[in-house]
């Protein structure tokens, strides 16, 4: 895990991670604008048979993707708690005080979870399918119009790829100076949450100093490659929108419209 | 024909309270295609001297000239950092991006090369530091010769003409250092004029030149067998000679008819002549 750059990327040979990075940010987008859009249990239908279909297209076994919601369950279950208790609507089924379970409060929950769960799925299965580096890519040439209002925007993404570069390093980094200081007789599992908080302070530190002197050295090598040399820097990997980003986006589009509809009744009976 | 040249060259590192003195009084020529080893111990200026060839530092006094131009010379600086390639100690310092490829780009991607030159260029670089194999993976589980071969691609790819090697060796075991001499040799077999900089001496057998500094100052030039068989210099400047080297001073100190010698294979000759 610590080998590979960062993140939780899962290569397969699927058209998904063959899309170009913009196309899956974008496609980002949609999903949560979908998840806000949609008010229904029909809408949720949607959404999830529209995640499933591309879960099955990128060839990432589905467990891996569930395996996500997981960092997310104490939001999940606080949000669940305060709307089963005190959304109050239609038949109550239960009271006390002021606390009434209601069957709206039930049902409204019951899209609350699937609206979170569906927040967390489509934004993961963007990372498990792109490397850190197509998405620093793929910001950058979304940014580029920010150029022609003097936002930096290449030191901007210089600065994104370089700290997904140390990310590794100092995590290694991290665990020696543990060690280290382990050797020495620190203890880091021991006593209150205070007491654990300071004992990292000797790992820290040394963190710390270490990321300067790196920093230094760094900004020396950055110049001794030319970094800022012209105005006009060139790039070796240009992004692609390719027929697959096409229908990509033109799926995606019909997929807002039919959650849209889904909002506005416009299937009549639905 | 001369492609650097340093002036009566002095540099020091200034705060508030005082001066330290980085390099002082250097005059140096070095011709085009030459492997010059700057050997001195830690703290003597080399890296100093170094940073002060590509403008990294500028001269308090005197000149650095390349091919021509003069690092002081603001708008000459690209130029200079193109022509002069460096490459540091610590190879986790000197990378930009997660993938080999991007980080061998990064160089003339900035000088503004046009993008299907910049594909040749970063084929060619790894092809030249035998790397091409790793062109998609990540740095992070190479061995530190793999990773400081990456960053002489790195510098490669910007085309330059003097390629010099700061500490370079300093940090990797000895199989990574043999890599990345034996690569660097290559490179100036084929006609890059290369400066490695170093504190082993036994990495300085196969050079043309060897410039010995201490104290900011150059001490000695000379060929390999030259200041190799200067005891007296290399005790002053604190330097490790290799095993055979010092067999020999001993030996010659015992009134032992020994000529110096460089590798272990001509120490054998010279002490089977003995016989």
């Amino acid at each position: 895990m610590r080998n590979v750059a960062f993140g939780q990327y899962y290569p397969t040979d699927s058209p998904i991670h063959k899309l170009d990075p913009r196309t899956k940010l974008f496609a980002g987008a949609i999903s949560i604008a979908a998840a806000f859009v949609a008010d229904s249990y029909w809408a949720y239908l949607a959404c999830y048979a529209f995640l499933f279909i591309v879960i099955l297209v990128s060839k990432i076994p589905v467990f891996q993707v569930l395996k996500t919601v997981k960092s997310i369950f104490a939001i999940i279950l606080i949000s669940v708690i305060l709307n089963v208790f005190f959304h109050d609507e239609g038949k109550v089924l239960w009271a006390w005080w002021k606390i009434k379970i209601t069957v709206g409060g039930l049902l409204y929950s019951g899209q609350i979870i699937l609206r979170l769960m569906f927040l967390v799925l489509s934004t993961s299965l963007i990372t498990l399918t792109s490397t850190p580096t197509e998405l620093t890519d793929g910001l950058e040439r979304f940014l580029t119009p920010l150029k022609y209002l003097r936002f930096p925007v290449h030191d901007v993404a210089i600065i994104m790829s370089i700290a997904l570069r140390f990310i590794p390093t100092l995590m290694e980094e991290t665990d020696k100076i543990t060690m280290a200081q382990k050797a020495r007789g620190a203890k880091f599992d021991v006593g209150g949450p205070l007491a654990r908080a300071k004992a990292l302070l000797p790992v820290l530190i040394p963190l710390f100093v270490s990321a300067f002197r790196r920093a230094d050295e760094l900004a020396f090598a950055l110049d001794a490659r030319c970094y800022n040399a012209t105005e006009a820097r060139t790039k070796m990997k240009v992004l692609r929108f390719g027929w697959r980003d096409l229908t990509a986006t033109l799926c995606l589009a019909l997929f807002l419209t039919v959650v849209i509809f889904l909002r506005l009744g416009f299937f009549g009976l639905l | 024909m001369s492609i650097l040249e340093l002036n009566d060259l002095s540099f020091s590192y200034k705060t508030d309270e005082e001066e330290t003195i980085g390099v002082k009084n250097i005059n140096l020529t070095v011709e085009k295609g030459e492997f010059i080893v700057l050997l001195g111990h830690n703290g003597c200026g080399k890296s100093t001297l170094a940073k002060l060839l590509n403008g990294l530092l500028l001269p308090d006094e005197g000149t650095v000239s390349v091919d021509g131009f003069l690092t002081s010379d603001e708008s000459n600086i690209y130029k200079i950092r193109s022509k002069v390639g460096m490459v540091f100690q610590n190879p986790d310092n000197q990378m930009v991006a997660s993938i080999i490829e991007d980080d061998v780009a990064f160089g003339p991607e900035n000088l503004g090369v046009e993008r299907s030159e910049i594909v040749k260029r970063v084929e060619w670089a790894l092809e030249a530091v035998g790397m091409s194999a790793y062109r998609k993976g990540t740095p992070f589980k190479l061995s530190g010769g793999q990773k400081q071969r990456i960053a002489i691609a790195s510098v490669l790819a910007m085309k330059p003409d003097v390629l010099i090697l700061d500490e370079s060796t300093a940090m990797l075991d000895p199989q990574g250092r043999e890599e990345v001499l034996s690569v660097v040799k290559k490179l100036n077999a084929d006609g890059m004029t290369v400066i490695l900089i170093t504190h082993y001496m036994d990495e300085a057998t196969d050079a043309d030149r060897i410039v010995v500094m201490n104290a900011g100052q150059i001490e000695a030039t000379g060929t390999p067998k030259e200041i190799f068989s200067d005891k007296e210099l290399i005790d002053r400047c604190r330097l490790h000679p290799p095993v055979c080297c010092g067999v020999m001073h001993k030996l010659s100190a015992l009134g032992f008819p020994v000529e110096p010698v460089l590798t272990d294979e001509e120490a054998v000759e010279v002490l089977c002549r003995l016989r």
